[in-house]
């Protein structure tokens, strides 16, 4: 029996003209202990099927059966629950509470749950020593490195023993060191049994994973199983076939799926010359200022 | 709703004090102003309470101008009018008094006679005082005793003597007992012959300040002014007739003298407290009216602020839902706030209203006091308040997509 098991999943945004299909009768089972990367250009369905994976969105068609229970249809609070106590998430901008220790931060979903203080901040406290973090209890998030805010909220993740973890787009924020510890501590968590969804467009991340899922068009084109430590060939290419637009849009659409902050794309070619073209408009604007 | 709700809420209102406190200035105001109104009109009842038991329950006013109206049994029925008492126009003369004092059940009269004439001593004016001329039982009617000296008596009639209140004795004389000095009226000495005892507060112009009053004999004062008319006339009815009677009594007889015409008004004691209470609630409901527009103006300031804050936090409650929030947990936490928000402006204002109302202890002759009463519809409004005016937001955020909200910047 599958640990989560999807079948026919559709979702449909809007009416007539203006409908999108995220999602077009998705089957996806993944069973416990895998790790899964999900890849695919901006717009393939990635974020979509995350959300409803995550049970933050609920389906139009098709069934979802987490853990043996049927989830498709539940409610907004039901599925509330389910999210606290079998899903844990990691995000791309980490999307910890700015005003609370790390510690609090991470003990926030025992409290949800209804877990005493002194209980849920010891339990907190252990996973904290776990992603290494031991010493930084009582640091509020913007005293933290990039690397570290994303290890706590992968503790955060942890803390309720989740079935699934889904991580999106988790290195999007961080320089390759950072990236490198991050994708280890997934790992690590992985070998200790935790299943994991990465939702990525960083084909270099595969390396990590068992099993990589390519979408495009709101439908699973392939499906194929990997060793850890390999990057498989086909991820390679379909970063390349698959890719429409360029990397750096697809980076900006996976973080406007993800409500993340995409304000500081680091410095490359494209940003170079994206400012080299603003400044004949600017200049056009002026000058029909002046005219006026 | 729990105890961590609260505690979060008490958080975000020290991580911004400075909003917190501009939020809850409206509700802060109005408790403020409602506990001090209302504490105002407890504390001139009770001043009249202390006047009555002072006075005896039997003290009967007669006044010129009529202000109010009686049913059949003759209850007071209706007032109005009453703005006449600051402005007598005269209405009693020597005959009235003559009539009242004829009439049966009548135990002790003592007729009033405001004069207009000032007092000096030693050269110097004394402002903001009274001038009366009463007769020599004037303390045994109203109920006093002297602090000092006596008061005149029958053979004092012709005798230029003065009896003073004791603020007069501090204000004009700067001592406590001036007897033996004399003060100047009219380019005539008189000599200080006495110091009566403290007099309650007046309340609301309807009794004279006895403590600024100078006592002159009637006769003298009758003297000065000759044909004035009478201010008020106090009696007191006789051991064997009741205060109701002598009032029905006095009432039909001047009725009849006066040409089938009310123009003056007959009270009782307790009559007295009752016209306070008219006043106090007329003047009271008129504050609390603008006391409960300002308690709305701070309930809809702290939704505003509520609605604006979860528009603020879309991120935080998207966070927060992501990883496992109910709607109702995420709508407890701004109800929280909102509760916390209102109920510490509700805090604060009664706060503010002790301040208020020892100041005006301190700093006027009114005695205002606060009663538990008070301190009870004060939280209680401000935790209405907060309930009505804190759902709102607490809903709106919690009906907010996760989705959505975790993408909002």
């Amino acid at each position: 029996m599958a640990l989560l098991e999807l079948k026919e999943i559709s979702k449909i945004y809007g009416f007539g003209d203006a409908t999108t299909i995220a999602l077009d009768e998705v089957d996806l089972s993944v069973d416990k202990g895998e790790f899964v990367a999900v890849m695919g250009p901006s717009g393939s369905g990635k974020s979509s099927l995350m959300n409803m994976i995550g049970l933050l969105d609920r389906p139009t068609h098709g069934t979802y059966q987490l853990g043996g229970r049927s989830v498709a249809r539940l409610r907004p609070n039901q599925r509330a629950k389910v999210r606290r106590d079998r899903v844990g998430f990691v995000f791309q901008s980490f999307n910890l509470l700015p005003k609370i220790t790390a510690l609090e931060n991470v003990a926030l979903p025992l409290m949800y749950k209804g877990v005493g203080t002194t209980r849920r901040l010891k339990h907190a406290s252990a996973i904290l020593g776990q992603v290494g973090l031991a010493d930084k209890e009582y640091f509020f998030p913007k005293q933290l490195s990039g690397g570290q805010m994303q290890r706590v909220a992968i503790a955060r993740a942890l803390v309720n023993n989740p079935d699934i973890i889904i991580a999106g787009e988790p290195t999007g924020n961080l320089d390759s060191e950072s990236s490198r510890l991050v994708m280890e501590l997934l790992g690590e968590i992985h070998a200790l049994g935790h299943t994991i969804l990465l939702v990525t467009h960083n084909p270099e991340l595969t390396r990590y994973v068992t099993r990589v899922v390519y979408m495009h068009d709101g439908q699973i084109v392939y499906d194929e199983q990997t060793a850890i430590g390999e990057v498989p060939k086909l991820a390679r290419r379909a970063s390349l076939l698959l890719q429409r637009r360029t990397a750096e849009d697809d980076y900006a659409g996976v973080s406007a799926l993800m409500g993340i902050d995409n304000e500081k794309p680091k410095k490359t070619k494209r940003t170079k010359r994206r400012t080299a073209r603003r400044k004949p408009v600017r200049a056009h604007k002026q000058a029909r200022k002046i005219k006026r | 709703m729990m105890w961590r709700d609260i505690k979060l809420a008490i958080r975000t209102m020290r991580s911004a004090k400075w909003r917190s406190l501009m939020t809850m200035t409206g509700i802060i105001l109005g408790i403020v102003s409602v506990v001090t109104t209302l504490s105002l009109g407890e504390g001139i009842k009770r001043q009249v309470l202390k006047q009555v038991a002072s006075q005896g329950s039997d003290l009967i006013t007669v006044r010129p101008g009529n202000f109010l109206q009686r049913n059949q049994d003759g209850q007071i029925s209706g007032i109005s009018g009453v703005e006449k008492l600051r402005f007598p126009a005269g209405s009693l003369s020597d005959q009235d008094l003559e009539l009242i004092n004829g009439a049966p059940g009548i135990g002790e009269i003592a007729p009033i006679l405001s004069l207009d004439s000032g007092v000096s001593y030693d050269g110097q004016a004394y402002q903001g005082g009274t001038l009366i001329a009463t007769s020599n039982n004037f303390l045994e009617v109203i109920g006093k005793s002297m602090a000092h000296g006596t008061f005149f008596e029958t053979r004092d009639r012709d005798r230029r003597v003065a009896v003073i209140g004791r603020t007069v004795a501090e204000e004009l004389f700067k001592e406590n007992v001036p007897i033996g000095r004399s003060i100047e009226i009219r380019g005539k000495e008189y000599v200080v012959k006495g110091v009566v005892d403290d007099f309650p507060a007046p309340l609301l112009g309807l009794t004279p300040d006895y403590n600024r009053t100078v006592f002159i004999p009637y006769s003298l004062g009758q003297q000065l002014d000759s044909g004035r008319l009478l201010a008020m006339v106090l009696v007191r009815p006789s051991a064997s007739s009741s205060s109701s009677e002598l009032i029905k009594t006095l009432s039909d007889r001047l009725f009849q003298a006066h040409g089938n015409q009310a123009d003056f008004t007959v009270l009782g004691q307790d009559e007295n407290l009752r016209i306070i209470d008219v006043i106090v609630d007329l003047f009271s409901s008129f504050i609390a009216g603008v006391a409960a527009l300002s308690l709305l103006i701070g309930g809809i300031g702290i939704m505003n602020i509520m609605t604006v804050l979860v528009g603020e936090r879309t991120r935080e409650i998207g966070i927060r839902k992501a990883i496992g929030a109910t709607n109702r947990q995420i709508a407890s936490q701004f109800f929280a706030e909102a509760l916390l928000l209102s109920l510490v402006g509700g805090l604060l204002g009664i706060g503010l209203a002790g301040i208020v109302n020892l100041s005006l202890l301190a700093l006027t002759h009114l005695q205002p006091v606060i009663t538990w009463q008070m301190l009870a519809l004060a939280g209680g409004v401000s935790l209405g308040i907060g309930i009505v005016f804190g759902l709102a937001p607490a809903i709106r955020a919690a009906r907010k997509d996760p989705i959505e909200s975790l993408r909002y910047e």
